[in-house]
């Protein structure tokens, strides 16, 4: 590249009228030369044909010299317009950076308005990196799925029989009191086949992985901790290996410390231990489900393939079963999914909605900054009109006022980054318990990436209209001699702004109607009745070591006395003891024998919504109401006949006409009858949302065999339950200090803590839609600014003509009512369209709720009269003499 | 680039003539090959075609720059013109080169003589 090219003047570029046309310029120079030798040799007297003939021998073979020629030159214009193109660029930046630093006040604003723009979406991004789109930190992650459910029997059948599934782990999720010599806690565990970790392509950092041996019985006293359990419990301790963990007061040795980057199933796992396959239990190999079954997918074998082979097998189990037929529908929709979708789970949708309502907030800002941009254009007309004369073409003054804002939303950017950290502290601080991978939500390479693109498609998408506008040949004439700024400036650029405005309402009104149909679904929620009374009750979960509490005696004893310890404690009204405290956790249900409807185990028998094993005062202190029959009481005991109370909705579903008290019902693989002996009215159990109304209650004395050893203390205070929450503590203590008491909470505290997701994404949505209320209002605020500093004159002349002042700001604010109501006719359409999608986290409102709208509607109008008002006040300000002097 | 052949001429050297037979005026191509062959007479004979390879070169190191024009019979013609990096580069060629051929002149001339 030569000096001399790089110096050629910028203007010069313009005159080119095409772009240069390389094979002819080769050509002409070249035929040019031969002609002028051939005439040349004429005048010194040849023949022309000696003349050219003698005229080309001289010159040489022509066709390789013009092919190299050629090739020469296409490649030396390719170097000048890139060269030519990188120095406008950095021309641009130049003039663009000097242009923002004169006009402080809009650049300031503008850039703050993105940084919010970009920052909620760094953040609401960064989840969906973390949930959706970061693979799972194990080994060939797209290769693990999830195949449901099972009981170990399956397992063991499946494991067999599957060959597109190249490797079939299961595990269940345990919790137990562990004791480290130190102290008892309740501790989060997982009890996984021998093979799971190697699957997962994950071994020990120290030690060594579970074998097949370590799931046999007698054999399985083996442990490995998580590298947390390791740092906090054994202070790190390098010999950890080989040393003791009483897990449910049973003597475990640990053999291996996970990496810390391992979690499986979430980070509150401390220690996994081996799954024992009990083979001579054929109950407890049939009757109980709940294993979770996860494999590795053969090599080449499709998702697909997988769900067909496993719905053609799992049928084909049907007859193993010793127990009962499992039914005709038996294992025909089992499903498999990838791990991920499996993990992330109800998350999804929840991120997807999040990213959708802060994609509509960085839309509105980009309106907003578009706006800006225009009311600047009109200010910068003059500048604009005498480079397009000085030869500026359309193209390239648009190049230079996009590259302007591509400038400015970087600068967004900048800023947007520090508000996405915060944001993003403070979003993983709020975030509801249970979300899956909160651990690995931050301001990572690909946040920071979706940043930065998004940054420089804002500045095109809010950059475009203006520059358009601005540069338009209809504006620039004129300006350019200096008659009549304002007659030019007028009309067109306020349509365009208000347009933009127009549809910046539309954009807020959908985000309005979303976060106010949410949010009155959380008031919907919070007012819905329990059925039960929180008030004055407190909880707490404690869980006795299963080793030792293994028989059932001691088991009654160490809760029988308690009960009484907790009933002896001052301020305390009544005690009992739940197996599934409602609100805290799944309180899972159980499928029914029904005497005289279904008896027979060979047909599918009625699901029943929730299962629990109570003590004889559950129902008092929970302030739960006998309906109809008694209580259960002390008298319900192993030996008694045998009971059970049922929730209104069940005495309704099978014995509609009849009383329920006296008619009996059975487990599925038992030849036991209960008697119903009382009626309760049905209570919300899983969450406020619950809308499985069943519920079988059995006296905590008589439960089955399968039930655990950890329970829910419930205490009914006098007063403020939490001031015993601390004697609560000391009471387990006191009965036994190898029992864990845990997540000690009011049961209000309980009801308040299921609303978490719900509260969260009320919240977090009803923020976006504040957001963009203030910069619908900003907007509205520009345009009316403008359109009065704009005809000014005409204020002037309608006071000179005796307007008065109130004509003059129903003028402009009528004209930002109409503009309000332009948007918000569209935007109400439009949330009509999407709010549908909102169904799942909607809860008593219909997604299409008039009063919703309607709240909607009357907020924007004010919003829209409240900004114009400002605007409107300065126009009956005008003095009409200066104004029109001002011509 | 194919079409090195320089004739008689040494690698090198015809971009030094090209150069010389542009410090007056800007010229097209046919121009400096008239030049080149008045000014060496026949001592020098070109390929004239090999002068547009040259001419390339000397333009993408900075030395001439070009122009399309009118020749004086009215036809559109490329017309090259020296820049100041040409002449600067011009003059510490000749020197080279007159140094040069002055030490292989003398050596050639010492005795015995080979004339």
């Amino acid at each position: 590249m030569s000096d001399d090219r790089r110096r050629t003047p910028r203007w010069r570029r313009y005159l080119r009228l095409t772009r240069p046309n390389v094979r002819e310029d080769v050509d002409d120079e070249l035929a040019f030369h031969i002609d002028m030798r051939t005439e040349r040799n004429i005048a010194l007297g040849m023949s022309p044909d000696d003349a050219r003939r003698e005229a080309e021998q001289r010159f040489g073979d022509v066709a390789p010299l013009r092919d190299a020629l050629v090739d020469h030159d296409v490649k030396q214009h390719a170097r000048i317009e890139r060269a030519e193109l990188l120095s406008d660029l950095r021309h641009d930046v130049r003039f663009g950076t000097r242009s923002l630093l004169r006009a402080p006040g809009f650049t300031i604003a503008a850039a703050l308005t993105l940084a919010l723009g970009i920052g909620a979406n760094a953040a609401i991004f960064s989840v969906i990196d973390a949930l959706l789109l970061r693979p799972l930190p194990y080994s060939r992650p797209h290769q693990l799925v999830s195949l449901g459910f099972g009981s170990a029997g399956e397992y063991l059948a499946l494991r067999e029989r599957l060959r597109s599934v190249e490797q079939l782990s299961a595990w269940v999720e345990q919790t137990h009191p562990i004791d480290d010599g130190h102290e008892t806690v309740r501790a989060e565990g997982a009890a996984v086949t021998a093979n799971l970790l190697s699957m997962l392509g994950v071994s020990p950092a120290m030690g060594r992985g579970f074998t097949p041996q370590d799931g046999t019985v007698g054999n399985n006293f083996v442990v490995i901790i998580s590298h947390g359990m390791w740092q906090h419990r054994f202070g790190g301790a390098a010999d950890v290996v080989g040393r003791r963990l009483n897990i449910e007061g049973a003597p475990y040795t640990i053999i291996g410390v996970m990496p810390s980057s391992f979690s499986f199933p979430n980070k509150n796992t401390e220690y996994w231990q081996p799954y024992v396959f009990e083979l001579r239990n054929v109950g407890i190999i049939w009757a109980v489900g709940g294993k979770k079954f996860i494999g590795r997918l053969a090599a080449g074998a499709s998702v697909e393939q997988a769900r067909r082979e496993v719905r053609t097998v799992w049928p084909s189990l049907r007859r193993m079963n010793p127990l009962w037929d499992p039914g005709d529908s038996y294992g025909r929709d089992a499903s498999v999914t990838p791990l991920q979708d499996d993990i992330v789970g109800s998350a999804r949708a929840l991120a997807w909605m999040l990213f959708g309502s802060v994609l509509l907030v960085l839309l509105i800002a980009c309106v907003n900054v578009a706006n800006l941009q225009l009311v600047r254009a009109t200010a910068r007309e003059r500048e604009l009109a005498v480079r397009a004369a000085l030869g500026g073409g359309r193209g390239r003054l648009m190049r230079q006022l996009v590259t302007e804002s591509v400038l400015l939303a970087l600068c967004g950017a900048v800023l947007g980054i520090g508000v996405g950290a915060l944001a993003i502290r403070a979003l993983v601080a709020a975030l509801p318990a249970g979300v899956p991978r909160a651990d690995e939500i931050a301001l990572s390479l690909p946040v920071l990436a979706y940043a930065a693109v998004l940054s420089i498609a804002t500045g095109l998408v809010f950059g475009i209209v203006p520059a358009w506008r601005a540069t338009s040949p209809k504006t620039s004439v004129g300006s350019i001699v200096g008659f009549g700024r304002r007659a030019t400036a007028g009309p067109s650029h306020v349509g365009t702004s208000a347009a933009l405005v127009a549809g910046e309402v539309a954009l807020a009104v959908m985000l309005a109607v979303s976060s106010i149909l949410l949010l009155r679904s959380f008031v919907a929620l919070r007012s819905t009745s329990t059925g039960f009374d929180a008030e004055n009750v407190i909880a707490a979960r404690v869980t006795p070591p299963g080793a030792t509490f293994h028989e059932p005696e001691r088991l009654t004893a160490f809760y029988s006395t308690l009960l009484d310890r907790a009933r002896a404690l001052p301020g305390v009204r009544g005690a009992a003891a739940v197996d599934k405290l409602p609100m805290a956790q799944s309180v899972w249900g159980v499928a029914l024998r029904i005497e005289h409807q279904f008896e027979d185990a060979k047909h599918t028998l009625p699901d029943l919504g929730h299962y629990q094993s109570v003590t004889p005062d559950y129902f008092t202190t929970m302030g739960i109401p006998i309906q109809q029959g008694r209580a259960f009481s002390d008298a319900d005991r192993p030996g008694a006949p045998p009971v059970v109370i049922v929730s209104r909705s069940v005495a309704r579903r099978f014995w509609p006409n009849e009383d329920a008290i006296g008619k009996r019902v059975g487990y599925p693989y038992d030849t036991l009858w209960m008697t119903i002996v009382g009626v309760v009215p049905d209570t919300k159990q899983d969450s406020l949302r619950d809308t499985l109304s069943t519920s079988v209650y059995t006296p905590w004395r008589q439960r089955s065999r399968m039930s655990g050893e950890e329970m829910w203390l419930v205490v009914r205070a006098t007063g403020d339950p939490a001031s015993i929450a601390a004697s609560i503590r000391r009471i387990v203590a006191e009965a036994d200090r190898t029992v864990a008491v845990s997540d000690v909470r009011t049961m209000n505290a309980v009801v308040d803590r299921s609303l978490s997701t719900t509260r969260f994404t009320t919240v977090l949505v009803a923020s976006f839609a504040a957001l963009a209320l203030l910069l619908g209002a900003v907007g509205i605020y520009g345009v009316m600014s403008y359109l009065v500093s704009q005809r000014t004159r005409e204020m002037g002349i309608r006071v000179a003509l005796g307007a008065t002042r109130s004509q003059v700001v129903r003028l402009i604010v009528s004209r930002a009512l109409r503009l309000a109501a332009a948007g918000g006719v569209v935007g109400l359409g439009a949330a009509l369209m999407t709010t549908r999608a909102l169904r799942q986290w909607l809860y008593g409102v219909s997604p299409s709720d008039p009063t919703t709208l309607a709240i909607v509607a009357v907020v924007f109008l004010v919003v829209a009269v409240v900004a114009s008002s400002a605007p409107a006040l300065r126009a009956t300000r005008v003095d009409p003499s200066t104004s029109l002097r001002a011509e | 680039m194919p079409r090195q052949d320089t004739g008689d001429l040494l690698q090198g050297t015809l971009g030094i003539l090209i150069l010389k037979s542009l410090v007056p005026s800007s010229a097209h191509g046919y121009a400096i090959a008239r030049w080149i062959e008045d000014a060496a007479t026949d001592v020098l004979r070109i390929e004239e075609g090999s002068l547009y390879p040259a001419l390339r070169r000397l333009e993408d190191r900075g030395l001439v720059s070009s122009e399309w024009g009118l020749s004086e019979n009215n036809r559109r013609a490329r017309y090259y013109s020296i820049t100041a990096a040409g002449r600067k580069h011009l003059r510490t060629e000749a020197a080279v080169w007159l140094r040069y051929s002055q030490a292989v002149t003398r050596v050639l001339r010492t005795e015995p003589s080979v004339t």
